[in-house]
Protein backbone atom coordinates (compact mmCIF):
# COMPACT_ATOMS: atom_id res chain seq x y z
CA UNK A 1 0.00 0.00 0.00
CA UNK A 2 1.64 2.91 -0.97
CA UNK A 3 1.81 6.09 1.88
CA UNK A 4 -0.80 8.12 -0.63
CA UNK A 5 -3.49 5.16 0.40
CA UNK A 6 -2.09 4.35 4.10
CA UNK A 7 -2.93 8.34 4.18
CA UNK A 8 -6.45 8.32 3.00
CA UNK A 9 -7.25 4.90 5.15
CA UNK A 10 -6.32 6.20 8.37
CA UNK A 11 -8.44 9.82 7.37
CA UNK A 12 -11.47 7.09 6.41
CA UNK A 13 -11.38 5.56 9.77
CA UNK A 14 -10.79 8.66 11.34
CA UNK A 15 -13.55 10.52 9.76
CA UNK A 16 -16.01 7.45 11.05
CA UNK A 17 -14.31 7.36 14.24
CA UNK A 18 -12.88 3.94 14.11
CA UNK A 19 -9.09 5.19 14.95
CA UNK A 20 -8.16 3.65 18.25
CA UNK A 21 -7.34 5.95 21.15
CA UNK A 22 -3.39 7.07 21.42
CA UNK A 23 -2.63 6.41 17.82
CA UNK A 24 -0.85 9.28 16.09
CA UNK A 25 -0.38 7.66 12.63
CA UNK A 26 -2.45 9.85 11.14
CA UNK A 27 -1.23 12.78 12.95
CA UNK A 28 2.30 11.91 11.38
CA UNK A 29 0.39 11.38 8.31
CA UNK A 30 -1.05 14.36 8.28
CA UNK A 31 2.26 16.51 9.28
CA UNK A 32 3.97 14.77 6.44
CA UNK A 33 1.44 15.59 3.89
CA UNK A 34 0.77 19.66 4.94
CA UNK A 35 -2.76 20.82 3.96
CA UNK A 36 -3.13 18.78 1.51
CA UNK A 37 -3.78 16.17 4.00
CA UNK A 38 -5.85 18.15 6.20
CA UNK A 39 -7.79 18.76 3.44
CA UNK A 40 -8.36 15.31 2.84
CA UNK A 41 -9.35 14.90 6.10
CA UNK A 42 -12.04 17.54 6.38
CA UNK A 43 -12.83 16.19 2.92
CA UNK A 44 -13.70 12.60 3.85
CA UNK A 45 -14.99 13.93 7.25
CA UNK A 46 -17.60 15.32 5.09
CA UNK A 47 -18.08 12.88 3.35
CA UNK A 48 -18.95 10.64 6.42
CA UNK A 49 -21.22 12.76 7.52
CA UNK A 50 -23.08 12.25 4.14
CA UNK A 51 -24.28 9.24 5.11
CA UNK A 52 -26.25 11.18 8.14
CA UNK A 53 -29.38 11.85 5.01
CA UNK A 54 -29.73 7.90 5.23
CA UNK A 55 -31.56 8.50 8.53
CA UNK A 56 -34.75 9.84 8.03
CA UNK A 57 -35.64 13.33 9.91
CA UNK A 58 -38.10 12.79 12.88
CA UNK A 59 -39.61 15.64 14.52
CA UNK A 60 -39.20 15.34 18.45
CA UNK A 61 -41.96 15.63 20.21
CA UNK A 62 -43.04 19.07 21.51
CA UNK A 63 -42.25 18.35 25.18
CA UNK A 64 -38.71 17.80 24.31
CA UNK A 65 -38.14 21.85 23.34
CA UNK A 66 -40.41 22.63 26.12
CA UNK A 67 -38.17 20.35 28.70
CA UNK A 68 -35.02 21.74 26.61
CA UNK A 69 -35.54 25.38 27.31
CA UNK A 70 -36.78 24.54 30.69
CA UNK A 71 -33.40 23.58 31.61
CA UNK A 72 -31.42 26.49 30.50
CA UNK A 73 -29.25 27.97 33.00
CA UNK A 74 -31.10 31.28 34.29
CA UNK A 75 -28.24 33.16 32.67
CA UNK A 76 -30.97 34.60 30.10
CA UNK A 77 -30.73 38.53 30.17
CA UNK A 78 -32.09 39.82 32.54
CA UNK A 79 -35.36 41.46 32.16
CA UNK A 80 -35.59 44.77 34.57
CA UNK A 81 -36.50 43.42 38.20
CA UNK A 82 -39.65 44.07 39.34
CA UNK A 83 -38.23 43.47 42.95
CA UNK A 84 -35.19 45.11 42.61
CA UNK A 85 -36.80 48.16 42.06
CA UNK A 86 -39.52 47.63 44.68
CA UNK A 87 -36.63 47.09 47.04
CA UNK A 88 -35.17 50.10 45.95
CA UNK A 89 -38.40 52.20 46.75
CA UNK A 90 -39.14 49.90 50.37
CA UNK A 91 -35.47 50.84 51.22
CA UNK A 92 -35.89 54.73 50.60
CA UNK A 93 -38.89 54.76 52.30
CA UNK A 94 -37.83 53.19 55.43
CA UNK A 95 -35.16 55.61 55.37
CA UNK A 96 -37.06 58.23 55.35
CA UNK A 97 -39.22 56.91 57.22
CA UNK A 98 -35.87 57.09 59.73
CA UNK A 99 -35.36 60.44 59.48
CA UNK A 100 -38.86 61.53 60.37
CA UNK A 101 -38.73 59.59 63.68
CA UNK A 102 -35.45 60.98 64.19
CA UNK A 103 -36.74 64.59 64.57
CA UNK A 104 -39.99 63.55 66.53
CA UNK A 105 -38.49 61.28 68.90
CA UNK A 106 -35.17 61.97 69.89
CA UNK A 107 -34.64 60.12 73.03
CA UNK A 108 -36.26 57.27 72.02
CA UNK A 109 -33.78 57.44 69.06
CA UNK A 110 -31.14 57.35 71.11
CA UNK A 111 -32.39 54.34 72.92
CA UNK A 112 -32.49 52.00 70.20
CA UNK A 113 -29.77 53.65 68.21
CA UNK A 114 -27.75 51.06 68.28
CA UNK A 115 -30.62 48.84 66.48
CA UNK A 116 -31.43 51.02 64.21
CA UNK A 117 -28.49 52.49 63.04
CA UNK A 118 -27.39 48.65 62.15
CA UNK A 119 -30.73 48.48 60.07
CA UNK A 120 -29.81 51.70 57.81
CA UNK A 121 -26.94 49.87 56.91
CA UNK A 122 -28.80 47.14 55.93
CA UNK A 123 -31.38 49.01 53.94
CA UNK A 124 -28.42 50.94 52.40
CA UNK A 125 -27.16 48.02 51.45
CA UNK A 126 -29.68 46.87 49.72
CA UNK A 127 -30.39 49.70 48.07
CA UNK A 128 -26.93 50.42 46.75
CA UNK A 129 -26.88 46.41 45.71
CA UNK A 130 -30.38 47.18 43.58
CA UNK A 131 -29.15 50.44 41.86
CA UNK A 132 -26.16 48.10 40.87
CA UNK A 133 -27.85 45.28 39.36
CA UNK A 134 -30.54 47.89 37.41
CA UNK A 135 -26.79 49.16 36.40
CA UNK A 136 -25.79 46.03 35.20
CA UNK A 137 -28.72 45.62 33.89
CA UNK A 138 -29.14 48.44 31.83
CA UNK A 139 -25.49 48.05 30.54
CA UNK A 140 -26.07 44.39 29.49
CA UNK A 141 -28.96 45.02 27.81
CA UNK A 142 -27.83 48.34 25.33
CA UNK A 143 -24.55 45.72 24.85
CA UNK A 144 -26.99 42.61 23.34
CA UNK A 145 -28.96 45.58 21.49
CA UNK A 146 -26.04 46.81 19.81
CA UNK A 147 -24.69 43.26 19.42
CA UNK A 148 -28.00 42.26 17.59
CA UNK A 149 -27.76 44.95 15.26
CA UNK A 150 -24.39 44.47 14.12
CA UNK A 151 -25.28 40.72 13.80
CA UNK A 152 -28.47 41.56 12.32
CA UNK A 153 -27.34 43.80 9.68
CA UNK A 154 -27.48 42.30 6.19
CA UNK A 155 -23.89 42.96 5.24
CA UNK A 156 -22.64 41.06 7.97
CA UNK A 157 -19.45 39.59 8.01
CA UNK A 158 -17.86 36.57 9.58
CA UNK A 159 -14.17 35.60 10.06
CA UNK A 160 -12.72 33.51 13.05
CA UNK A 161 -9.44 34.43 14.31
CA UNK A 162 -7.12 31.75 15.77
CA UNK A 163 -5.08 31.63 18.74
CA UNK A 164 -1.09 32.53 18.45
CA UNK A 165 1.25 32.20 21.34
CA UNK A 166 1.46 33.24 24.02
CA UNK A 167 -2.41 31.82 24.04
CA UNK A 168 -2.87 29.49 21.71
CA UNK A 169 -5.72 28.44 23.15
CA UNK A 170 -7.55 31.80 22.53
CA UNK A 171 -10.07 31.72 20.13
CA UNK A 172 -12.07 34.30 18.59
CA UNK A 173 -14.92 35.42 16.16
CA UNK A 174 -15.36 38.88 14.56
CA UNK A 175 -18.70 39.68 13.18
CA UNK A 176 -18.15 43.00 10.80
CA UNK A 177 -20.79 45.14 8.83
CA UNK A 178 -18.65 46.94 6.55
CA UNK A 179 -21.47 49.50 5.88
CA UNK A 180 -21.79 50.43 9.79
CA UNK A 181 -18.25 50.25 9.66
CA UNK A 182 -18.33 48.36 13.44
CA UNK A 183 -17.99 44.95 14.75
CA UNK A 184 -18.54 42.94 17.38
CA UNK A 185 -15.84 40.12 18.71
CA UNK A 186 -17.02 36.88 20.91
CA UNK A 187 -13.78 35.73 22.31
CA UNK A 188 -13.11 32.58 24.69
CA UNK A 189 -10.11 31.12 26.74
CA UNK A 190 -8.28 34.26 27.27
CA UNK A 191 -5.72 34.93 29.56
CA UNK A 192 -6.80 37.35 32.37
CA UNK A 193 -4.52 40.69 32.25
CA UNK A 194 -2.30 42.19 34.84
CA UNK A 195 -3.95 45.08 35.62
CA UNK A 196 -1.58 47.35 33.30
CA UNK A 197 -2.74 45.44 30.26
CA UNK A 198 -5.53 45.00 27.97
CA UNK A 199 -6.72 43.03 25.05
CA UNK A 200 -6.63 45.29 21.73
CA UNK A 201 -8.68 44.94 18.52
CA UNK A 202 -6.79 45.56 15.34
CA UNK A 203 -8.73 45.83 12.13
CA UNK A 204 -6.15 45.81 8.73
CA UNK A 205 -7.36 48.30 6.00
CA UNK A 206 -5.20 48.55 3.07
CA UNK A 207 -2.69 46.17 5.26
CA UNK A 208 -2.62 48.56 8.23
CA UNK A 209 -3.75 47.75 11.55
CA UNK A 210 -5.83 50.42 12.82
CA UNK A 211 -7.03 50.19 16.38
CA UNK A 212 -10.80 49.57 17.12
CA UNK A 213 -10.64 49.31 20.62
CA UNK A 214 -9.57 48.23 24.17
CA UNK A 215 -11.06 45.82 26.33
CA UNK A 216 -10.85 43.16 29.00
CA UNK A 217 -11.77 39.54 29.53
CA UNK A 218 -13.60 38.40 32.45
CA UNK A 219 -12.43 35.67 34.63
CA UNK A 220 -13.47 32.87 32.79
CA UNK A 221 -11.67 34.55 29.29
CA UNK A 222 -14.38 35.19 28.09
CA UNK A 223 -15.67 38.48 26.08
CA UNK A 224 -18.34 40.12 23.94
CA UNK A 225 -16.87 43.22 22.83
CA UNK A 226 -18.20 46.13 20.39
CA UNK A 227 -15.40 47.82 18.37
CA UNK A 228 -16.20 51.86 17.85
CA UNK A 229 -17.46 53.24 15.04
CA UNK A 230 -14.33 53.14 12.19
CA UNK A 231 -15.56 55.45 9.46
CA UNK A 232 -12.32 55.56 8.24
CA UNK A 233 -11.96 52.08 7.31
CA UNK A 234 -12.18 51.87 3.69
CA UNK A 235 -12.52 47.73 3.43
CA UNK A 236 -11.51 45.72 6.97
CA UNK A 237 -9.39 42.53 5.29
CA UNK A 238 -8.37 41.15 8.45
CA UNK A 239 -8.78 41.44 12.00
CA UNK A 240 -5.99 40.47 14.67
CA UNK A 241 -5.98 41.00 19.02
CA UNK A 242 -2.60 42.08 21.02
CA UNK A 243 -1.98 43.03 24.18
CA UNK A 244 -1.11 46.28 24.58
CA UNK A 245 -0.44 48.70 27.56
CA UNK A 246 -3.79 50.31 29.40
CA UNK A 247 -5.86 52.20 27.41
CA UNK A 248 -4.58 51.27 24.06
CA UNK A 249 -1.74 52.34 21.44
CA UNK A 250 -2.42 53.91 17.88
CA UNK A 251 0.15 50.72 16.62
CA UNK A 252 0.97 46.83 17.87
CA UNK A 253 3.33 47.15 19.93
CA UNK A 254 2.95 44.14 22.48
CA UNK A 255 2.06 40.16 21.69
CA UNK A 256 -0.54 39.34 18.49
CA UNK A 257 -2.31 36.32 20.81
CA UNK A 258 -5.21 36.07 17.81
CA UNK A 259 -5.23 37.06 14.43
CA UNK A 260 -7.77 35.72 11.00
CA UNK A 261 -6.41 33.39 8.57
CA UNK B 1 -14.91 36.01 5.20
CA UNK B 2 -18.16 34.51 4.09
CA UNK B 3 -21.59 36.97 4.12
CA UNK B 4 -24.16 35.11 6.03
CA UNK B 5 -27.70 36.68 6.46
CA UNK B 6 -28.96 37.34 9.42
CA UNK B 7 -29.81 34.28 11.16
CA UNK B 8 -27.47 32.03 9.82
CA UNK B 9 -26.12 29.10 12.11
CA UNK B 10 -22.95 30.83 12.89
CA UNK B 11 -24.83 34.06 13.76
CA UNK B 12 -27.44 32.19 16.07
CA UNK B 13 -24.24 30.10 17.72
CA UNK B 14 -22.92 33.71 18.40
CA UNK B 15 -26.24 34.77 19.91
CA UNK B 16 -26.44 31.76 22.16
CA UNK B 17 -23.29 32.58 23.04
CA UNK B 18 -24.01 35.49 24.57
CA UNK B 19 -27.36 33.67 26.73
CA UNK B 20 -29.77 34.22 23.95
CA UNK B 21 -32.25 31.43 24.52
CA UNK B 22 -34.65 32.80 21.52
CA UNK B 23 -31.26 31.74 19.40
CA UNK B 24 -31.50 28.51 20.67
CA UNK B 25 -35.06 27.59 19.89
CA UNK B 26 -34.23 28.80 16.37
CA UNK B 27 -31.38 26.34 15.91
CA UNK B 28 -33.65 23.49 17.81
CA UNK B 29 -36.75 24.13 15.59
CA UNK B 30 -34.42 24.45 12.19
CA UNK B 31 -32.16 21.12 13.00
CA UNK B 32 -33.50 19.14 15.71
CA UNK B 33 -35.92 16.73 13.03
CA UNK B 34 -32.43 16.10 11.23
CA UNK B 35 -30.94 15.41 14.47
CA UNK B 36 -33.54 13.44 16.09
CA UNK B 37 -33.54 11.25 13.01
CA UNK B 38 -29.69 10.42 13.26
CA UNK B 39 -29.79 9.41 17.10
CA UNK B 40 -33.24 7.74 16.53
CA UNK B 41 -31.66 5.74 13.49
CA UNK B 42 -28.20 4.78 15.57
CA UNK B 43 -30.21 3.95 18.96
CA UNK B 44 -33.77 2.73 17.49
CA UNK B 45 -36.97 4.17 18.99
CA UNK B 46 -36.71 5.26 22.16
CA UNK B 47 -35.95 7.73 24.93
CA UNK B 48 -32.73 7.83 24.42
CA UNK B 49 -32.73 9.27 21.17
CA UNK B 50 -34.60 12.58 22.78
CA UNK B 51 -32.04 12.02 25.73
CA UNK B 52 -29.42 12.54 23.27
CA UNK B 53 -31.32 15.14 21.26
CA UNK B 54 -31.27 17.30 24.74
CA UNK B 55 -27.99 16.65 25.53
CA UNK B 56 -26.89 18.11 22.16
CA UNK B 57 -28.24 21.11 22.63
CA UNK B 58 -27.45 21.40 26.54
CA UNK B 59 -23.94 21.31 24.82
CA UNK B 60 -24.68 24.00 22.36
CA UNK B 61 -25.85 26.48 25.16
CA UNK B 62 -22.88 25.91 27.55
CA UNK B 63 -20.22 25.24 24.98
CA UNK B 64 -21.24 27.52 22.00
CA UNK B 65 -17.64 29.33 22.45
CA UNK B 66 -16.19 25.68 21.14
CA UNK B 67 -17.59 26.29 17.98
CA UNK B 68 -14.94 27.40 15.40
CA UNK B 69 -16.42 27.91 11.83
CA UNK B 70 -13.17 27.79 10.67
CA UNK B 71 -13.27 23.84 11.42
CA UNK B 72 -17.14 23.28 9.53
CA UNK B 73 -21.02 24.37 9.47
CA UNK B 74 -22.99 24.09 12.42
CA UNK B 75 -24.62 21.40 11.41
CA UNK B 76 -21.62 19.62 10.49
CA UNK B 77 -20.75 20.14 14.39
CA UNK B 78 -23.97 19.15 15.83
CA UNK B 79 -23.91 16.04 13.58
CA UNK B 80 -20.73 15.02 14.77
CA UNK B 81 -21.94 15.64 18.29
CA UNK B 82 -25.16 13.80 17.67
CA UNK B 83 -23.76 11.03 16.32
CA UNK B 84 -21.14 10.97 19.20
CA UNK B 85 -23.15 11.08 21.82
CA UNK B 86 -25.20 8.39 20.05
CA UNK B 87 -22.49 5.89 19.51
CA UNK B 88 -21.65 6.31 23.09
CA UNK B 89 -24.63 5.15 24.65
CA UNK B 90 -24.73 2.38 21.91
CA UNK B 91 -21.01 1.13 22.45
CA UNK B 92 -22.25 1.21 26.20
CA UNK B 93 -24.87 -1.19 25.39
CA UNK B 94 -22.65 -3.46 24.50
CA UNK B 95 -19.95 -6.24 26.26
CA UNK B 96 -16.58 -4.43 27.08
CA UNK B 97 -14.34 -6.58 24.86
CA UNK B 98 -13.30 -3.60 22.35
CA UNK B 99 -10.80 -1.37 22.50
CA UNK B 100 -10.64 2.00 23.35
CA UNK B 101 -11.40 3.91 20.34
CA UNK B 102 -10.79 7.68 19.73
CA UNK B 103 -13.42 9.80 20.76
CA UNK B 104 -15.85 10.67 17.82
CA UNK B 105 -15.87 14.41 19.23
CA UNK B 106 -12.31 14.45 17.45
CA UNK B 107 -13.57 13.49 13.89
CA UNK B 108 -12.39 16.67 11.98
CA UNK B 109 -15.76 19.03 11.46
CA UNK B 110 -16.34 19.83 7.93
CA UNK B 111 -17.24 22.45 5.80
CA UNK B 112 -20.49 21.98 4.49
CA UNK B 113 -22.75 24.21 2.38
CA UNK B 114 -25.71 23.67 4.99
CA UNK B 115 -24.89 26.96 6.98
CA UNK B 116 -27.25 28.88 5.25
CA UNK B 117 -30.13 26.36 5.89
CA UNK B 118 -32.52 27.06 3.22
CA UNK B 119 -34.68 24.48 2.37
CA UNK B 120 -33.59 24.26 -0.95
CA UNK B 121 -29.97 24.35 -0.58
CA UNK B 122 -30.81 21.75 2.21
CA UNK B 123 -32.39 19.60 -0.37
CA UNK B 124 -29.99 19.97 -2.91
CA UNK B 125 -27.58 18.77 -0.81
CA UNK B 126 -29.21 15.90 0.59
CA UNK B 127 -30.28 15.28 -3.44
CA UNK B 128 -26.07 15.00 -3.95
CA UNK B 129 -25.73 12.91 -1.01
CA UNK B 130 -28.31 9.98 -1.27
CA UNK B 131 -27.40 10.23 -5.32
CA UNK B 132 -23.89 9.52 -4.26
CA UNK B 133 -24.35 6.86 -1.87
CA UNK B 134 -26.95 5.73 -4.23
CA UNK B 135 -23.93 4.76 -6.37
CA UNK B 136 -21.27 2.67 -4.31
CA UNK B 137 -21.49 -0.99 -4.35
CA UNK B 138 -23.45 -2.89 -1.62
CA UNK B 139 -20.15 -4.07 -0.02
CA UNK B 140 -18.81 -0.64 0.33
CA UNK B 141 -22.36 1.22 1.51
CA UNK B 142 -22.33 -1.54 3.78
CA UNK B 143 -19.20 -1.61 5.85
CA UNK B 144 -20.00 2.50 5.68
CA UNK B 145 -23.29 1.97 7.33
CA UNK B 146 -22.44 -0.51 10.02
CA UNK B 147 -19.38 2.04 11.03
CA UNK B 148 -21.67 5.16 11.08
CA UNK B 149 -25.04 4.49 12.05
CA UNK B 150 -24.04 1.23 14.70
CA UNK B 151 -20.28 2.55 15.51
CA UNK B 152 -19.08 -1.06 14.97
CA UNK B 153 -15.34 -0.96 14.30
CA UNK B 154 -13.21 -2.08 11.71
CA UNK B 155 -12.61 -5.95 13.47
CA UNK B 156 -16.47 -5.57 14.08
CA UNK B 157 -17.66 -4.98 10.98
CA UNK B 158 -15.01 -7.49 9.33
CA UNK B 159 -16.13 -9.83 12.23
CA UNK B 160 -19.90 -9.65 11.30
CA UNK B 161 -19.89 -9.32 7.50
CA UNK B 162 -16.99 -12.88 7.78
CA UNK B 163 -14.79 -10.58 5.61
CA UNK B 164 -11.03 -10.14 5.93
CA UNK B 165 -10.07 -7.36 8.06
CA UNK B 166 -8.05 -5.78 5.39
CA UNK B 167 -10.44 -5.53 2.80
CA UNK B 168 -12.39 -4.17 5.33
CA UNK B 169 -10.67 -1.21 5.80
CA UNK B 170 -9.96 -1.11 1.57
CA UNK B 171 -13.75 -0.89 1.46
CA UNK B 172 -14.28 1.68 3.84
CA UNK B 173 -11.16 3.70 2.36
CA UNK B 174 -12.64 3.47 -1.22
CA UNK B 175 -16.21 4.23 -0.28
CA UNK B 176 -15.34 7.33 1.39
CA UNK B 177 -12.80 8.45 -1.19
CA UNK B 178 -16.04 7.76 -3.79
CA UNK B 179 -18.39 9.96 -1.39
CA UNK B 180 -16.07 12.33 -2.15
CA UNK B 181 -15.47 12.76 -5.25
CA UNK B 182 -19.50 12.74 -5.91
CA UNK B 183 -19.56 15.68 -3.32
CA UNK B 184 -16.51 17.86 -4.45
CA UNK B 185 -18.28 19.26 -7.15
CA UNK B 186 -21.25 20.13 -5.17
CA UNK B 187 -18.75 22.13 -2.92
CA UNK B 188 -16.60 23.46 -5.61
CA UNK B 189 -19.73 25.20 -7.04
CA UNK B 190 -18.92 28.63 -6.01
CA UNK B 191 -21.85 29.99 -4.37
CA UNK B 192 -23.72 27.22 -2.55
CA UNK B 193 -21.02 27.59 0.34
Amino acid sequence: MSDRERLQELAALQALGLLPAGSDDLDAFLAEAGEQGEALARELALAASALSVEARPVAPRPEVKARLLASLDPTRLPERRAGSRAGAWLALAAAALLLVLVGLDDWKLRATRDDLSGRTAELSRKLSDAEGRARAAEVEKARQELYRRVLESDDVRVLSLGGKDPQPAARARVFWSEKAKRGVVVAGNLQMLPPDKQYELWVFDKGKPVSAGVFDCDPSGRVVFESKDMPMVTLAQNFAISIEPKGGMPQPTGPIVLIGS
Amino acid sequence: MNRPPPDTDPALVARIEARDADALALLYDRHSARLMGLAQRILGVSGEAEEVLQEVFLFVWRSAHTFDAARGSVLAWLLVATRSRAIDRLRARRPASRGELKRLDDVPETASPLDVESDSVSREWEAVCRAAIGELPAEQRRVLELAYFEGLTHVEIADRTSTPLGTVKTRVRLGLMKLRERIRPYREGGSRE
